[in-house]
């Protein structure tokens, strides 16, 4: 479904992303781990297109969509939750809700789908005229989740989901996110906490300064005495 | 008694063109960040747009009215364009001085084609005031004050009730998260500042038939207009209608009440104080920060 091939991003004069070749099957659950700096989150917005790919090219669905701009990358199909949440802080729940639906015109279906999504999340429809910058990191969070969802992807991107949440709320999001992939939408996340990591996804790799330096299925990479002793505390 | 009433009529006809340009810039110094010191030169084109339609081409003075505002959107859009989307407002050392360039450009251009002697732009309404309970309404501002009001009720929905206008909001609090959900961001700025500038110059031209128009006038709305901008707070749209009329009713009171020679000077004294006991504006709202 989407593929990427030796693609290299640059920031300023460092190489965040040297040659990293992966690939995402259609239903597929995968990880991005590695640690702080890895280049993980610049792979995915690399694939956005909020990065420009310096060299090598990216594939969805079979149409190449290296370089291509945001605001089309959203309409092939790929959503994306970044790190940060990155919630609009002033505006309200509801229109941050709508803001994810941006690229679609189906008015009645987006209708339905806000409908939808207050019903999943309890917690935004009590906040539902809030600025969302007025919520806990844990109700944002959610409505960031709820915001790349109102696309209705057919590929979501969370990036560092549980970052600074409460331990309930990681949780949480972590259920969420595995729901979110049993519903049909493919997923592709990338995640510091390794050990949740590869017990929600069906594959992972493994990203060292850049570069992809082990990958296989979450099995196969529990079980690596390397990432036993670097990433899941022995 | 009479007195008062009519400063009061008077303050706010003025209150509701200070809230337009002061919108206009609120849109795009307090919102976009770019610090426009160009705004009050949008405000003279529109008042020579009226000038140049009207005085000398003998077009119908609403038809001037509404290809000003055309012509300001136009020529905002092309500034944003041409001039700023390369720095796109990394650098506001870079961003002011083209912005000042702008500025100069604009009014010594005006100063070449009309030259510098003052322009009048006759009124399509009589010259005659209503007087109603002893307050004089010239038929004039008494339009000014109603055209003013629609345009400020038209962009308020505009912005806070359109697609377009939540998504002007949504790329000024944060552009990446803006364009990952899909907004053409590039477009929203060129708009954005186009409409500001558009704002502008509807003003100027509404004021072209109240005073005259000569080539500084830009000047002084200018000033005005970022005097309004701070009065209301950065980028709130309500407060910087409400600071237009603020700013307004401060300069007709304290003309009538302390001094005419000091008028514009009382205003500003007040932005003074504002600035000192509140900085982030009267009417700002709270928000959380983080």
């Amino acid at each position: 479904m989407l593929k990427l091939d030796d693609i290299t991003v640059h920031y300023g004069a460092t190489v965040a992303v040297d040659k990293v070749s992966l690939e995402v099957n259609e239903g597929e659950f995968v990880t991005l781990i590695g640690s702080n700096g890895a280049g993980k989150s610049s792979t995915l917005r690399a694939i956005s297109g909020l990065e420009p790919v310096v060299s090598g090219t990216i594939t969805f669905e079979g149409k190449p969509i290296t370089n291509t701009r945001p605001q089309s990358i959203i309409e092939h199909g790929i959503a994306h939750c970044p790190e940060g949440r990155r919630v609009f802080s002033q505006l309200n729940v509801r229109e941050n809700l709508e803001m994810g639906a941006y690229c679609r015109s189906d008015h009645a279906g987006i209708r339905d789908d806000l409908e939808s999504m207050l019903g999943r999340f309890p917690r935004l429809r009590e906040r539902i005229e809030q600025p969302a910058g007025t919520l806990s990191g844990g109700e944002q969070q959610m409505l960031a989740i709820a915001r790349a969802l109102m696309s209705r992807p057919r590929l979501v991107m969370f990036d560092e989901p549980s970052l600074g949440l409460a331990p309930n709320f990681v949780e949480q999001v972590f259920e969420l996110t595995a729901e979110i992939r049993a519903g049909g939408t493919t997923v592709l996340m990338v995640e510091q906490n390794a050990y949740a990591a590869l017990e929600l996804c069906d594959r992972s790799y493994l990203l060292e300064t850049g570069r992809v330096v082990l990958q296989g299925t979450a099995r196969e990479m529990r079980d690596n005495p390397d990432i036993r002793k670097a990433y899941l505390g022995g | 008694m009479d007195q008062f009433l009519q400063h009061l009529v008077n303050g706010t006809v003025l209150g509701a063109t200070y809230a337009l340009l002061g919108i206009g810039l609120t849109l795009i110094f307090g919102i976009m960040k770019v610090v426009n010191f160009a705004h009050g030169e949008l405000y003279a084109f529109g008042a020579y747009v009226a000038y140049a339609l009207v005085s000398l081409l003998q077009m119908d003075y609403f038809v001037a009215l509404v290809l000003a505002a055309g012509l300001g959107l136009l020529l905002g859009a092309a500034i944003e364009f041409l001039l700023l989307r390369r720095c796109r407002l990394e650098n506001i050392d870079e961003v002011m001085l083209i912005m000042i360039g702008v500025m100069i450009i604009m009014q010594n251009a005006e100063l070449l084609a009309w030259g510098g002697v003052a322009k009048v732009v006759p009124t399509p309404f009589p010259q005659e005031s209503i007087i109603v309970g002893g307050i004089y309404l010239s038929p004039t501002r008494l339009f000014v004050l109603g055209a003013a009001i629609v345009l400020l009720l038209a962009f308020y929905l505009v912005i806070e009730r359109s697609r377009l206008g939540l998504a002007m909001r949504a790329t000024f609090q944060d552009e990446d998260a803006a364009r990952i959900v899909g907004v053409n961001v590039s477009r929203i700025y060129t708009l954005t500042f186009g409409l500001g500038s558009s704002l502008a110059a509807i003003t100027g031209a509404l004021l072209a038939p109240v005073f005259v128009v000569t080539p500084t006038m830009g000047d002084l709305a200018s000033l005005k207009a970022f005097a309004i901008v701070i009065l209301g707070g950065l980028g709130n749209i309500r407060g910087a209608a409400l600071g237009g009329f603020a700013l307004a009713l401060i300069e007709e009171f304290g003309a009538a009440y302390i001094s005419t020679a000091y008028r514009d000077a009382i205003g500003f004294l007040v932005i003074l104080v504002v600035m000192i006991a509140r900085p982030q504006g009267l009417f700002a709202a709270k928000e959380r920060v983080g």
